[in-house]
C-alpha cells in the first residue's frame, strides 16, 4: 500500500459529498465509501467525520434519516439535497482550477519568472 | 427542550452504532469481540470530544446557551454573597420606587373605563381665569341646547352624572356616603352599558322640570349590601334627602361610572330644564373621522353663544369651554390634584433609577476588572467573543431580574404608605374615595417592571461586558499588567464618585430642609394647646331634635363628659381649628363703621378658652346668663386691634355684616379678649376671630357641631367612654368621626409630610448609592494595588500606614464631591425658599449636618477596603502578580 497521504484541510466536506452523491450512507459507509474509492491512500480520521456530517447537514448540502442496517441495526443514513449536488459541483470546479493554477506555479522554470 | 435531549439521543445511537459496526468488520477479521470493541473505541477518539464538536457543528439551541450561562451567573454570584446582597437591594429601592410611581399613574391616568369605545369619548368642561385646571363639567340648560343643536363634531351629546357624593339609606341597610349621580337617558345607552337586572334609565326617563323617581344600582352594591337578591327591583332607597327612589334595574358587571377613584353606585335620571341650574354634566362621542382639535375649535365658536347669553351673570361671561378626552376616566379635582406631582415624582425616580444603573456599571466594571485573567483564558480557549459578551449581559440581567422582583415588593409597601398618609388629609377625608386603583398592580404594570429589569440589566452591564470581552489576551495573561487603566479612566472613576457625593449632599440636605420644616409646623404655636385634645365630630342634621332640644341636651353632655376620670374640660364649637375653611364676615368697631376688616366666626359654647388652652387677656367667658340677653361676643387681638385699635375693646360694640349662611347685619357687645390662635392654616398667622355664644345664636343642628375634650391622660383612652356617653344623651346623632387634636393638625398638612417623607427616602437612597460607589472604587484599586502595598510593607510601612493612605484616598474623593455640592446645596435652597413661603433657610444647618453626614458615609465606605489594604500579606502581595 502506497503512504498514506495526508488529507488537506477543507477537502473533507467535498469528499463526504462526494461519497454521498453516489447512494445514501451512513457515517460509517461514508467512511468505508472514501477509503475504497481513493484506493486506501486516503485515511479519515474517525472522530472528525461526524462533526463534518453535522454542519453538512446544519447547511442543508445533506439530509439525513434513520433506516435499517444491512446487519439489522438502526443507523442513519445520508443523502445528497439538490443544493448539496449544486454545492459539490462548485467545490469540483473550484478545485480543479486550483490545482491548474498551483500545478502552473510548481512548474515554472526558472527562466520563465 | 425535547428537542435537544432527542438530537442528544439520536447522536448517541448514531455514534454507538458506528463503533459496533466497525468492531463487526474487525470481528469478521478474526480479532475477537472483546479486542474488537475495545480497538474500535480507542480507533474513533473520545467519545464526548466529537459529541461536543458535534453539538457546536450543529449549533445548539439559544436556550441550552441561555441555561448554561444562567447557572454560570448564579454560581458566580453566588460566590460574593455581599456584593450581590447590595447590588440587588440597591436595584429593588430604585425598582421599585419606579414601579411604585407608575402602579399610581396608570391607576390614575392611564385606565381606560370599561365602556363602548372609549377612544372617542370626551367631556366639555368650562374654566374661569382663577379656577384650578382643566375647568368644571357642569352646564346649565341653556348651554346644553345651544352645544347640541350647533355642533357638528359630536355623533351624540350625553348628559352624563357629575362626580357627587351623598348619604344612601335604605330598608335594612346601614346608612352610608357613596358616589352617586344624576344621567340623562341617553347614558347608559351611549356607553353600551347593558342591565345586569331589571332596566336601565332610558330616555323615556327624561322630563323637564322633575324626575321620575327611579334609580339604578351598581352591580358591586348589589352584590356587597343586598347579596344579589333578585327582589331587588321595586325597592326603595334615599339618596341625601330627597324622596326616595324605586329601583329599577341594576348596571352591568363591572361598570362604575366614570371615574376610577370615584366608583358610583347609584344613579338616577337627571332633571331638566332650566331649574338644573348649571348642574347637566356634558359627555360627547366625537364623530367617526373627526379629531378632537376640530372639536375644540366648534366648541369655542359656540362658547361665545354660551357665554353671552342674555341671562349670564358675570361670572359665566369670563369662562373659557374645554373639550378634553375622556376615555381614562373624567377629570375630577383630584386627578388634578395627583397628575402633576405624579410625573414630576415618576421623573425624579426615574432619574435616581439611571444614577443607580451608572453606579451599578462602575461597580460591576471593578469587579471585572478583577476577572480579566479569567476572562483571557476563556477567549485563548477558543470562547467567541459573543458568547462572552453574552455571558457577562445575562449576569448584570440576573441581578436586575432579581432586583425586580423585590421591588415589586417595596412597590407595593411604598405605594401603600404613600396613599395612606394622603388619605389622612382633610380635603379627601369624608369621601368614600377608592385608591385600590392607584396600587393595584395590572397587565401595565407588570409589563412595565418587566421592562424596567430588561433595561437596567442592559444598561448596568453594557460597559462591564464590552470590556470583557474585548481584550487582548495576551495582554492580560500577562503578569503584573495593568489591565488597561490610564491616568484618563481612573480619573473618571474619582470623578463619578465625587459627583455622586456631590448630588447625595444635595439630596440630604434637601431632606434635612423639608424634614426640619415639617417639625417646625407641627411644634410651632399655635395659640391653643395641642396635645391631649380629643376632637369628637357630630352630625346632628337627621336626628330629629329640635335647636333648643339640641342645645339643651349638648349642654347636658358637656356636664357627663365633665365627669369621667382623666377630663379635664370638655366643650363644644361649631369649628375646631385646622379644620377646614370655615364662617367669615365683615366685622366693624362702633367708632368706625366705615372700616370693614374680614373677620373669621366660630360659635362656640362656654368653657371653649379653657377647653383649647387659649388664654383669656381680658373680661369673661360665656356664662349661662349670656343665654337669655343681648348678643355678645369675645374677639381676640387681632380683631381687637383691627376694630378698636389700642382701645379695650370690652364692653364695646362690634358689627358683623354678611355672614355666611345668615344675610344682614348683628351687633354684639364684646365681652371678652382672648389671644391669637391659628384658624384655618398652619402657614397663615392667626386671622382676626370673633367668637359668638352657640348656644345664643341657637345655630346647633345647622351645621355639624365639634365637641372638644381636654384630657389629663392620653386621649384615646377616654374615647370609648365618650362615644358611651354620647350615645346615652344624644341618640340619633351619630359621631362622625373622632380623632386628636394632632392628627387634625397632620391631616391639615399632608403635602408637607409627603415632600418630608419622600425627600428623606431620596436622601437616604442618594446617601447609599454615593457609599456604595466610593467602596467598589476603593475595593477595585485597592485590588489592583496589592503589589504596590506589599513592596511598601516590606519595605517597612505599617499596617496604619497603609490604612492611611487608603483613607486619604477616600477623603479627597469625599471632600471634592462636597466642594461641588455645597454651593448646589445652597442654591437649591434658595428656589425652594422662593417656592414655598415660611420655609426656615435663615439656618444652614441642614447643610453642615448633610456634609458632616457624607464625610461619615465615606469614611464608613472605606473601612473595609482599607482594612483589607492593611491585612495585606507582604510575601503574599509580591509572590501575586
Amino acid at each position: 500500500m502506497d503512504k498514506q497521504l495526508e488529507l488537506l484541510q477543507g477537502t473533507l466536506d467535498m469528499l463526504i459529498l462526494k461519497a454521498v452523491s453516489l447512494g445514501p450512507l451512513h457515517g460509517y459507509g461514508i467512511l468505508l465509501r472514501i477509503q475504497q474509492i481513493s484506493k486506501d491512500r486516503l485515511e479519515i480520521q474517525q472522530g472528525s467525520l461526524y462533526p463534518a456530517l453535522y454542519r453538512l447537514e446544519h447547511q442543508g448540502w445533506i439530509a439525513s434519516e434513520w433506516g435499517e442496517s444491512e446487519n439489522k441495526r438502526k443507523a442513519k443514513y445520508y443523502t445528497l439535497t439538490a443544493a448539496g449536488k449544486r454545492r459539490l459541483q462548485a467545490e469540483t470546479d473550484n478545485w480543479n482550477s486550483m490545482a491548474d493554477v498551483i500545478a502552473g506555479i510548481l512548474g515554472a522554470k526558472p527562466e520563465e519568472v | 427542550m425535547l428537542h435537544r435531549s432527542r438530537m442528544e439521543g439520536e447522536m448517541d445511537a448514531e455514534l454507538r452504532f458506528h463503533i459496533e459496526t466497525y468492531a463487526d468488520d474487525l470481528v469478521r477479521r478474526g480479532v475477537s469481540r472483546e479486542e474488537a470493541m475495545r480497538r474500535a473505541r480507542i480507533e474513533f477518539g473520545g467519545i464526548e470530544r466529537v459529541k461536543e464538536e458535534g453539538r457546536e457543528a450543529r449549533g445548539i439551541s439559544y436556550i441550552g446557551e441561555l441555561l448554561q450561562d444562567l447557572r454560570y451567573a448564579a454560581r458566580i454570584l453566588r460566590k460574593s454573597p455581599g456584593f450581590t446582597a447590595v447590588t440587588v437591594l440597591t436595584l429593588a429601592l430604585g425598582i421599585g420606587a419606579n414601579t411604585a410611581i407608575f402602579t399610581m399613574m396608570n391607576g390614575l391616568m392611564l385606565r381606560t373605563l370599561p365602556v363602548r369605545d372609549p377612544g372617542r369619548l370626551v367631556e366639555i368642561l368650562h374654566h374661569g381665569p382663577d379656577e384650578p385646571e382643566p375647568g368644571f363639567n357642569g352646564f346649565s340648560w341653556d348651554a346644553y341646547r345651544i352645544i347640541r343643536d350647533g355642533n357638528h363634531v359630536f355623533s351624540d351629546l350625553i348628559v352624563g352624572p357629575g362626580v357627587n357624593f351623598a348619604p344612601v339609606r335604605a330598608d335594612k341597610l346601614q346608612p352610608e356616603t357613596l358616589f352617586v349621580g344624576a344621567v340623562g337617558g341617553t347614558f347608559f345607552q351611549e356607553l353600551g352599558v347593558r342591565p345586569a337586572a331589571g332596566r336601565l334609565i332610558g330616555p323615556e326617563d327624561d322630563h323637564v322640570g322633575y324626575h321620575a323617581p327611579v334609580a339604578v344600582i351598581s352591580w358591586s352594591f348589589w352584590k356587597s349590601r343586598f347579596n344579589l337578591d333578585p327582589g331587588i327591583i321595586g325597592r326603595q332607597i334615599v339618596v341625601g334627602d330627597d324622596a326616595p327612589l324605586t329601583i329599577v334595574g341594576v348596571a352591568q358587571r363591572g361598570f362604575y361610572g366614570l371615574n376610577n377613584q370615584a366608583p358610583q353606585d347609584v344613579w338616577w335620571p337627571q332633571t331638566l330644564g332650566p331649574s338644573a341650574g348649571w348642574g347637566l354634566g356634558l359627555l360627547a362621542r366625537l364623530k367617526q373621522g373627526v379629531s378632537i382639535e376640530e372639536a375644540r375649535t366648534e366648541i369655542s365658536v359656540l362658547s361665545h353663544r354660551v357665554v353671552n347669553a342674555p341671562d349670564a351673570g358675570p361670572y359665566v361671561r369670563t369662562m373659557q369651554l374645554r373639550v378634553e378626552p375622556a376615555g381614562n376616566g373624567v377629570s375630577t379635582p383630584l386627578t388634578q390634584m395627583l397628575s402633576t406631582p405624579l410625573t414630576v415624582l415618576m421623573a425624579t425616580v426615574g432619574l435616581l433609577l439611571l444614577l443607580t444603573c451608572a453606579n451599578l456599571a462602575g461597580l460591576l466594571l471593578a469587579r471585572g476588572a478583577s476577572r480579566h485573567h479569567e476572562m483571557a483564558v476563556r477567549v485563548c480557549l477558543g470562547a467567541a467573543r459573543a458568547r462572552l459578551l453574552r455571558q457577562a449581559l445575562t449576569e448584570s440581567l440576573l441581578l436586575s431580574t432579581a432586583g425586580t422582583a423585590l421591588g415589586i415588593f417595596v412597590a407595593y409597601f411604598a405605594a401603600h404608605a404613600l396613599i395612606r398618609v394622603f388619605t389622612s388629609g382633610r380635603f379627601i377625608r369624608g369621601a368614600p374615595l377608592h385608591f385600590e386603583a392607584l396600587t393595584k398592580p395590572d397587565a401595565h404594570v407588570l409589563l412595565f417592571a418587566g421592562a424596567i429589569a430588561l433595561l437596567t440589566g442592559l444598561l448596568c452591564g453594557a460597559v462591564p461586558a464590552m470590556r470583557a470581552s474585548n481584550m487582548a489576551p495576551g495582554y492580560a495573561l500577562q503578569p503584573g499588567s495593568r489591565i488597561g487603566e490610564t491616568k484618563r479612566q481612573r480619573l473618571l472613576g474619582k470623578g463619578l464618585v465625587a459627583s455622586q457625593v456631590a448630588r447625595s449632599l444635595v439630596l440630604v440636605s434637601s431632606a434635612g430642609l423639608f424634614v426640619g420644616y415639617l417639625s417646625h409646623l407641627r411644634n410651632a404655636n399655635l395659640g391653643f394647646q395641642r396635645n391631649h385634645l380629643l376632637l369628637v365630630t357630630l352630625d346632628s342634621a337627621h336626628s330629629g331634635y329640635n335647636a333648643a332640644q339640641l342645645s339643651q341636651l349638648s349642654q347636658e353632655l358637656v356636664t357627663q363628659l365633665d365627669t369621667i376620670p382623666g377630663v379635664s374640660s370638655a366643650t363644644f364649637s361649631g369649628m375646631s381649628p385646622m379644620e377646614g375653611p370655615g364662617a367669615a364676615s365683615f366685622a366693624s368697631g362702633e367708632d368706625h363703621p366705615e372700616k370693614q376688616s374680614q373677620a373669621s366666626i366660630n360659635y362656640i359654647a362656654p368653657d371653649y378658652f379653657e377647653t383649647y388652652g387659649t388664654p383669656f387677656l381680658a373680661g369673661r367667658d360665656f356664662s349661662a346668663r349670656d343665654q337669655s340677653g343681648s348678643p355678645v361676643a369675645i374677639i381676640n387681638e387681632a380683631a381687637a386691634r383691627d376694630c378698636f385699635g389700642n382701645e379695650n375693646p370690652i364692653g364695646r360694640h362690634i358689627t358683623l355684616s354678611h355672614i355666611t349662611l345668615a344675610k344682614g347685619e348683628r351687633t354684639y357687645e364684646v365681652v371678652g379678649l382672648v389671644g391669637d390662635a391659628k384658624y384655618n392654616d398652619l402657614q397663615q398667622p392667626a386671622p382676626p376671630t370673633i367668637y359668638a355664644d352657640l348656644l345664643q345664636q341657637d345655630f346647633i343642628g345647622s351645621q355639624h357641631s365639634q365637641l372638644a375634650i381636654r384630657t389629663r391622660i392620653d386621649p384615646d383612652g377616654v374615647a370609648s367612654a365618650v362615644r358611651q356617653i354620647e350615645a346615652d344623651v344624644l341618640k340619633d346623632v351619630p359621631i362622625v368621626r373622632i380623632m386628636t387634636m394632632n392628627e387634625q393638625i397632620d391631616s391639615s398638612i399632608v403635602p408637607q409630610r409627603l415632600i418630608a417623607m419622600l425627600s428623606a427616602g431620596f436622601g437616604a437612597l442618594g446617601a447609599l448609592l454615593a457609599a456604595i460607589g466610593l467602596y467598589g472604587l476603593l475595593a477595585y484599586t485597592v485590588a489592583r494595588r496589592t503589589h504596590e502595598i506589599g513592596v511598601r510593607m516590606a519595605l517597612g510601612a505599617a499596617g496604619t500606614d497603609v490604612m492611611r493612605i487608603v483613607l486619604r484616598g477616600a477623603l479627597w474623593m469625599v471632600c471634592s464631591g462636597l466642594a461641588i455640592g455645597a454651593p448646589l446645596a445652597f442654591w437649591g435652597k434658595r428656589i425652594a425658599a422662593s417656592l414655598i413661603p415660611d420655609l426656615p433657610v435663615a439656618s444652614s444647618l441642614p447643610i453642615v449636618v448633610a456634609v458632616a453626614l457624607m464625610i461619615a458615609v465615606g469614611l464608613i465606605a472605606a473601612y473595609l477596603p482599607a482594612r483589607r489594604a492593611m491585612r495585606v500579606d507582604p510575601m503574599v502581595a509580591l509572590r501575586y502578580e
